[in-house]
């Protein structure tokens, strides 16, 4: 029972995990922009937020709303700034090395912001309850079923939409679409401003669950991200929601049976084993011999 | 329809391009010729927006596009069929082509209504609507992107090398499908390296040498001129 319970709450949480992943994959795995400031950006926006909710007093919707919201401008912002001027053949280093100077400028106006290092976050409905021996906390189940809700959006838009269509056209080869005459700048606004909406919804869900943030929230954010995405396979999307969840099972289980302070090291243990044993990833080594097979046609 | 003036263009301090003038008539197969490193390449991506021209005009319906972007030139109806068969290979077939009738996404029903008369026109890639691109063969290839850039309705197709590392009974199956897409109205720009087969089914052949035009004629005025025949075509008799 016991062992069920923190199975249930390591998947309740991995859904966070996996939203956070699916917002790293599409600009980390699809579009292939190694965005080193994502994090920063969502610790800025989670921060931004508080500091207007601190002078006008906008309520928790108010705060998820400007989170997404502000979580999308400054991803434009850095994609205009970092990764836009450099889409050629060595973009992906130079705009990868940029948006690291980027993380340390967004950093420092979020501890401007934030001048008690750590603030409280609100949390919605604080309530719980039990089913049968199980315990479960009424947000993580919403984080849940928010998560799994986002996740379908996200698939329908990049899969059923054209917008969706032509960002995986851009990702795959942005020089053939601008051939084809699509504005392959458009497009990738479009993608970094999506995937900081998604991101900004994952953090919210977990800060508001966590009910406070600091400022190493954002790196936290890169990390588990990282993590979670890599355990799953780069560029794989359901990789990305499988490996949220191992996650988030892993972590549970961990901090019940060996002590928060494991929590990290077995993470990391478990990434490096994943990544001898399958380097592409749960879900990767699949993805990456179709993509060979796909190019040696060509 | 095209009109193409004193065009310049040039990477860094080479000039690829040296005044280069050329016209392409509604309606008619124009084709341009040239050994390799001749500039053709550089010319269709000038006059598709990809490259930009450092002097000269390219006039098309009367409008100028030397100045505006590549997605603005696909909506005035001049769309590119790109070198090496490009297609995106992680894309099914059918996304292919919907991706190139992007100019038009707000009118859905268009877009269905042409992606059904390509599938009549390449029975081959209704099979394979869903397959991946990248395991198309070389040939299927090719007709996706030449059926991907009729997705955007063109009023000017411009063609790079369609027959470029092709095995040579699918070289005829390409030519004879520009040469269907010619008489029915369509306009073409053909740059090929492939002299005798272009030239058996074009209007009005160009030839390019190291960035300028040194010939301009029908194919009859090519016959007619032996140097030329010998320094661009081979003997045609003979082939």
């Amino acid at each position: 029972m016991e062992f069920l319970q923190t199975c249930i709450d390591g998947l309740l949480f991995g859904s966070a995990y996996s939203l956070l992943a699916l917002s790293f994959s599409l600009l980390f795995g699809v579009m292939k922009r190694i965005n080193l400031a994502f994090g920063s950006t969502l610790l800025l926006s989670a921060v931004f937020s508080l500091w207007i909710d601190s002078l006008f007093s906008i309520g928790i919707f108010g705060i998820f709303f400007l989170m997404i919201a502000s979580s999308a401008l400054i991803n434009i912002y850095v994609e205009k700034l970092c990764f836009y001027p450099h889409s050629g053949k060595y973009g992906a280093t130079v705009s990868m090395i940029s948006s690291f100077a980027i993380w340390m400028q967004l950093d420092e106006m979020s501890s401007f912001l934030l001048p008690d290092r750590t603030a409280s976050f609100p949390s919605f409905l604080p309530d719980s309850f039990f089913l049968k021996d199980l315990f479960i906390r009424i947000d993580q189940l919403f984080l849940f079923l928010i998560a799994v809700f986002m996740t379908s959006i996200f698939f329908y838009v990049l899969y059923k939409t054209n917008y969706g269509l032509l960002l995986r056209g851009v990702s795959f080869d942005g020089e053939l679409a601008k051939k084809l005459g699509v504005n392959s700048g458009k497009i990738s606004s479009f993608a970094f401003a999506f995937s900081g909406i998604f991101g900004a919804i994952a953090a919210f869900l977990i800060l508001s669950t966590e009910s406070q943030v600091t400022p190493f929230f954002g790196f936290w954010c890169t990390l588990k991200g990282l993590v979670a995405m890599m355990l799953g396979g780069i560029g794989s999307l359901p990789g990305a929601i499988i490996g949220g969840l191992f996650l988030g099972l892993v972590e549970s289980n961990v901090i019940n049976y060996l002590g928060a302070e494991y929590r990290d090291i077995c993470t990391y243990l478990i990434l490096l084993f994943i990544l001898v044993v399958k380097p592409g990833g749960i879900m990767g080594s699949a993805l990456l011999r179709d993509e060979r097979a796909a190019s040696e046609r060509i | 329809m095209l009109e193409v003036n004193g065009l310049v263009t040039s990477y860094g301090l080479i000039k690829a391009l040296r005044n280069v003038s050329l016209q392409a008539e509604k309606g008619k197969l124009t084709c341009i010729l040239g050994p390799n490193g001749a500039g053709k390449s550089t010319l269709l991506f000038t006059i598709a927006g990809i490259l930009k021209s450092d002097m000269g005009s390219i006039k098309f319906l009367n409008k100028e596009l030397s100045k505006i972007k590549t997605s603005e030139i696909v909506k005035e109806g001049l769309v590119l069929v790109p070198e090496n068969r490009l297609v995106f290979p992680h894309l099914s077939v059918s996304e292919n082509l919907l991706a190139g009738a992007y100019s038009r996404f707000g009118k859905k029903n268009e877009v269905e209504e042409d992606l059904e008369s390509m599938y009549k026109r390449f029975p081959i890639l209704k099979e394979r609507y869903l397959q991946e691109a990248g395991t198309l063969s070389g040939g299927e290839q090719q007709m996706l992107a030449v059926a991907r850039a009729l997705m955007a309705r063109p009023k000017l197709l411009l063609m790079d090398e369609p027959s470029v590392g092709l095995a040579p009974k699918i070289v005829n199956t390409i030519f004879e499908i520009i040469k269907t897409l010619s008489d029915e109205g369509i306009s073409i720009v053909l740059v090929e390296q492939n002299a005798v087969k272009a030239s058996a089914i074009a209007d009005h052949i160009y030839l390019l040498d190291q960035g300028e035009i040194t010939f301009s004629g029908t194919p009859d005025q090519i016959e007619d001129n032996d140097i030329i025949k010998r320094a661009y075509l081979g003997d045609i008799s003979e082939s």
